[in-house]
């Protein structure tokens, strides 16, 4: 007898023949891959930890794809019940599916959808052996799926207990990540300065360790609070260091919101008509990735914008574009009021200007 | 905002040879294994620890620190063969029960402390 309780169905894969055997599970047509369970090696965990280093690697290029990838492997993990890999590795693929599946709807402002796959993900993930290092990553998402819930106290009250947690593991990115909420919340806390601050300490920290996306998003969050000051050479130094990384890595949601921080540059600015191409750039980068709440809340401030030229009736479209998708996804659960001053005047065909600023204002700062 | 998990491919196998004999005498001596029991889980062993170190989270943390999670795997193993080997029966070795009736991750912690004392 051998101590080998839990045999592999046939040869293991190297981790080599594991990401070839993921890529070519993800250029199988979904409907196609449970009859080629065994060709495919989707039962081997190494490929299916390269499918899951693949997915967050796409994250933020194809979000809805991620999510459509991430479902089917959690649903072909757990039901029917499979054996995979060794010790806990079923509640880590499981937990990691999930999770990957939850900041997916956060990109996509599936809020709801967004917080039963976290639950999901820490079901998984209290079995696993390594248990507070993924927790800890799935809180950071849950943070940040309250933050763009403008839940901005609770956030800001956990963060600090969430940054110890990964100093304490030895994951000092991860806890530089917990900074970029940090900054983000300045952001809405109408503080561009202090923004500006906290996104220059993690640019230089992610410098120093290599740390390229990092860096990108630092670098596209400083156009944005620069926009906010109303300093043009720093806002385009800065989107000048983010563009080449950004495309280099094919982040596309953050290449969107680029166009969108210098929107909001050129607006400050005093260049209207710029400013709106620049927003209608991210709108078009924002369709390509499927982020509908992006789109409706650049509506809104393209409205404002055209408002500011006397150009009522296309304000009126913009703002009729965007009504419908914003009470779909829920995007403003605090801004109800605001919201139904703004859909009244829409139906009396004279925008209310207040509550167009203050309902937009509730979400064209979250850009991340 | 993830970045990719590296492959630490020298750093893993050095964590696990030197931890390996700490492994060897919890299977051995602590769970009763054989030797050939032993060694067969300590193969299934290094190849866990290998992915183990390539996951989202387990994967950012530095080798060393991923060592007290090798000695539970280890443990839970163990025990868990021990238990299958008795079919449901209580053992004659008195010492072996009281193993048996202890939590996994509480024998990984003795197990870490005896590492760390054996290296200062």
């Amino acid at each position: 007898m051998t101590g080998r309780v839990l045999p592999f169905k046939g040869r293991p894969l190297s981790s080599e023949a594991g990401i070839q055997a993921a890529e070519r599970v993800l250029a199988t047509p979904l409907e196609e891959r449970l009859q080629k369970v065994r060709a495919l090696h989707l039962e081997d965990p190494e490929t299916l930890l390269a499918l899951c280093g693949i997915l967050r690697e796409r994250m933020t290029s194809a979000p809805a794809s991620v999510l459509e990838e991430a479902e089917f492997l959690y649903r072909f993990i757990e039901s029917p019940k499979r054996e995979i890999g060794l010790f806990d590795e079923r509640d880590y693929f499981l937990g990691e599916a999930a999770l990957i599946a939850g900041g997916a709807c956060r990109y996509l402002s599936r809020r709801e959808e967004a917080w039963v796959w976290f639950d999901r993900a820490e079901a998984g993930f209290r079995h696993t052996m390594n248990a507070p290092s993924e927790l800890s990553r799935l809180a950071f998402q849950k943070l940040a799926e309250r933050f763009e819930e403008r839940q901005l106290d609770l956030v800001i009250e956990l963060l600090p207990s969430l940054v110890e947690s990964f100093q304490k593991l030895g994951m000092p990115e991860d806890a530089l990540k917990c900074r970029f909420l940090e900054g983000l919340a300045h952001v809405e806390k109408d503080e561009p300065s202090a923004a500006v601050s906290v996104f220059n300490q993690i640019c230089s920290e992610a410098e120093k360790r290599g740390l390229d996306r990092l860096l990108a998003e630092s670098y596209v969050n400083l156009v944005h609070a620069h926009g906010m000051c109303g300093e043009a050479e720093a806002a385009i130094e800065a989107s000048r260091r983010a563009i080449p990384i950004l495309r280099g890595l094919d982040d596309r949601i953050a290449l969107a919101k680029t166009h969108w921080g210098l929107g909001i540059l050129l607006r400050e600015t005093g260049h209207p008509a710029e400013a709106i191409d620049s927003y209608r750039k991210a709108q078009e980068d924002f369709e390509a990735l499927g982020m509908r709440a992006d789109i409706a809340a650049l509506n809104l401030v393209v409205a404002d914008l055209l408002l500011e030229e006397d150009k009522s009736v296309e304000a009126l479209r913009e703002i009729s574009e965007a009504l419908p998708v914003i009470a779909e996804l829920k995007m403003a659960p605090e801004g109800m009021a605001a919201l139904s001053l703004v859909r009244e005047s829409v139906r009396r065909q004279e925008v209310n200007r207040q509550a167009l600023r203050e309902l937009h204002g509730y979400f064209q700062e979250l850009q991340n | 905002m993830e970045k990719p998990v590296p492959y630490r491919s020298g750093e893993v196998e050095g964590v696990f040879s030197r931890t390996l004999d700490v492994i060897h005498s919890a299977l051995v001596s602590y769970y009763r294994l054989t030797p050939d029991e032993a060694t067969g889980a300590e193969e299934d062993l290094l190849v866990w620890f290998q992915r183990l170190s390539r996951r989202g989270g387990a994967g950012q943390m530095p080798i060393k620190l991923l060592r007290i999670s090798l000695l539970s795997a280890a443990c839970q193993y163990g025990r868990s063969f021990q238990l299958w080997k008795l079919g449901g029966e209580q053992s004659g070795d008195r010492e072996l029960n009281e193993l048996l009736a202890r939590e996994p991750d509480e024998v990984a912690g003795d197990l870490e402390r005896r590492f760390e004392e054996e290296r200062s």
